[in-house]
């Protein structure tokens, strides 16, 4: 079999020269750099916000203490107790589980061809906090937020939720309004059951599901930090080794991408649990925080374009830097009172979503 | 190498839908895939690009059956066109046409990768287009988007699957054109899923009738297209006329050229 080889018969200057085509790749790998350099910096900024007197130096004086090591003098003890043991963590838990809750999102929205999917919108965060109060009211609220039981509880609840809803979604080849019908309708059901709950839950139980359904980083601790942390950033790699596959299902559709070489179903199934297991490790610490899901893969598209190889990666950022942001602006704004940084995620993401539905293209349904 | 089609049969649940195929394609020709709506054409095209499997039958081609290779192995043999696609991201034509290169390459696009886009992009005319989003596209300019990607693949058969349907007469024409041109120039084997009778005669080598799921007619369209099998299949009597090695099929209702073969009424009393 001979190869085919394509033949060049371009008409002179209408190829691009090569240089300026490798620039458009590294511009936007340089893109990606720039966003870990500013996610970096914000991390740092953030933790000094709201604490008294503390520099990005002290910091960095304070992480490299803590990583190697040195002789803490007297009057830098207390911040860098305030530092290591409340702000950082909280900083860290709230960057991960953005970024966390953005990958999913942006898994979901480019496997349903639909950028107003997410976690969130489709049920899945909601039905996490509903296993998860199960599993509170269950231990009697003796069962920490980040115990085992309650993040498998959270697990398995988001994960039957999204059987459900993108096997319908496949099965019927839904339209967007549909789909989002379906969502509304699942988050109406989990929410009035876990409303049942708290119903029937004593004070201690009650408070720990209240906790939950706000959404917040409020006592973080390094455990989740390393948990939530650890899930990220082991699956962005995985997923990034599927983009090519993603593109083609997200942009071509489910049946070019057959024709493309891709296992469009073994591709669907491990995706989604990848991305329901991310959604629900974070609902099963943090709570349910909305938005983050839509409004960082959204912002993303927009700076980096809609290729999955570097939207992933961005998207991960975006949603990181979010998260992280508005968690400081809970923190601060009513000062000394804290704001759950769900809350705030949802005054920023309502808009944006009200303006994704009113601006979409007609052709894109 | 031909692309050989043998006793393929596919059906949902007791519906069934193609009953027994046996084609044959010779390497380089231009097949037209024909007949009504249902007939199976559409069923047929969609097995060869496996995005339907089956229930038995072979596709043998190069020595190997190509419904049971690997499936990027597949994709890196046939590529497949579909009648249109709607991408709800944005999307540049370049990236539309990239996807072309997915069954050949790991994480990233080499720099050969990007070679072969752009001469797919320049052959199908898109050079200053390049770089549009696809939603600023016409509908014939669209469908291109589409054949570049399918080119992109480096395929030894290609796949339409009525590509022509929504397009107005210019680009019709011009896609069945372009099509040839790549099975003159490349010796690549292609398949078309058609309505339009008289165009698959002009620009094909090969007509191939699908009536419910079965193959009536198969031969050069001279040949193949006759109103007697055409009046039953279509349930509407036509004239072809004949001059040389052209055909030229019209509805009777229509008026004919004097001469014309003319068929005696069918299914009427």
């Amino acid at each position: 079999m001979r190869p085919m080889t394509l033949a060049t018969e371009n008409p002179p200057g209408a190829a691009e020269p090569a240089a300026r085509r490798r620039a458009r790749g590294s511009l936007r790998g340089l893109t990606l750099l720039l966003g870990v350099a500013v996610s970096l910096l914000a991390v740092g900024w953030c933790v000094t916000v709201g604490t008294s007197g503390a520099t990005l130096a002290d910091v960095w004086h304070a992480v490299r203490l803590s990583v190697f090591g040195g002789v803490l003098t007297a009057e830098f003890e207390q911040t860098f107790t305030i530092i290591t043991n409340l702000r950082l963590p909280r900083a860290l838990l709230a960057f991960a589980a953005g970024a966390a809750l953005s990958l999913a999102g942006v898994v979901m929205q480019g496997l349903l061809r639909n950028p107003l999917v997410s976690p969130f919108t489709l049920g899945v965060s909601p039905a996490a906090a509903f296993g998860a109060s199960l599993a509170i009211l269950a231990t009697g609220g003796a069962a920490g937020s980040a115990s085992w039981l309650v993040v498998g509880s959270a697990l398995a609840a988001a994960l039957a939720v999204s059987a459900l809803v993108l096997g319908l979604a496949s099965a019927r080849s839904m339209s967007t309004a549909t789909l989002l019908l379906l969502g509304i309708a699942l988050t109406q059901l989990f929410e009035a059951m876990t409303s049942a709950l708290q119903f029937v839950a004593n004070e201690n139980t009650l408070q720990a599901i209240v906790r939950w359904t706000f959404g917040s980083v409020n006592d973080a601790t390094w455990r989740e930090v390393q948990i939530v942390g650890a899930v990220t950033l082991l699956l962005l790699p995985v997923l990034l080794w599927f983009a090519k596959d993603l593109n083609a299902v997200a942009f071509a559709g489910d049946d070019a991408a057959k024709s493309l070489g891709v296992n469009v179903t073994a591709l669907r199934v491990g995706l989604i649990v990848l991305a329901v297991l991310l959604a629900s490790v974070v609902v099963s610490f943090c709570g349910v925080i909305g938005f983050v899901g839509l409004v960082g893969p959204h912002i993303a598209r927009l700076v980096i374009g809609a290729d999955h190889r570097f939207l992933l990666p961005f998207s991960f950022l975006t949603g990181g830097l979010l998260l992280l942001v508005a968690d400081t602006i809970g923190r601060t704004v009513l000062a000394p009172s804290v704001i759950p940084v769900g809350i705030v995620v949802a005054f920023i993401g309502a808009p944006v979503f009200i303006n994704l539905i009113l601006t979409r293209r007609a052709a894109a349904r | 190498m031909s692309l050989e089609v043998a006793g393929v049969e596919f059906g949902y649940r007791r519906h069934s839908v193609l009953e027994g195929i046996d084609l044959t394609v010779a390497e380089g020709a231009f097949c037209a895939l024909l007949g009504p709506n249902g007939s199976g054409k559409s069923t047929l095209t969609k097995i060869l690009a496996r995005i339907l499997t089956p229930r038995t039958g072979t596709v043998r081609f190069a020595g190997r059956d190509l419904l049971r290779i690997p499936r990027r192995e597949h994709a890196k043999t046939v590529s497949y066109v579909p009648q249109s696609s709607e991408a709800p991201f944005e999307l540049t034509v370049r990236e539309a046409v990239l996807l072309g290169r997915t069954p050949h390459i790991g994480l990233l696009p080499t720099a050969r990768d990007w070679d072969v886009v752009e001469a797919a992009i320049d052959q199908l005319g898109l050079a200053e287009l390049r770089h549009r989003h696809l939603s600023e596209l016409s509908g014939g300019q669209a469908q291109r988007v589409l054949i570049a990607r399918a080119l992109a693949q480096e395929p030894r058969v290609l796949l339409l699957d009525e590509p022509t349907s929504a397009l107005d007469l210019r680009y019709q024409i011009e896609t069945l054109r372009i099509v040839r041109t790549i099975t003159r120039e490349r010796g690549v084997t292609a398949l078309i899923a058609i309505h339009d009778l008289n165009h698959a005669a002009h620009f094909c080598d090969q007509a191939v009738l699908l009536h419910g799921g079965r193959i009536v007619a198969d031969g050069p369209p001279a040949e193949a297209f006759d109103a007697e099998t055409l009046g039953r299949v279509y349930g509407l009597e036509v004239r072809v006329e004949r001059s040389g090695d052209t055909v030229d099929v019209r509805p009777a209702e229509l008026g004919g050229a004097p001469g014309a073969d003319r068929p005696e009424p069918l299914g009427r009393p």
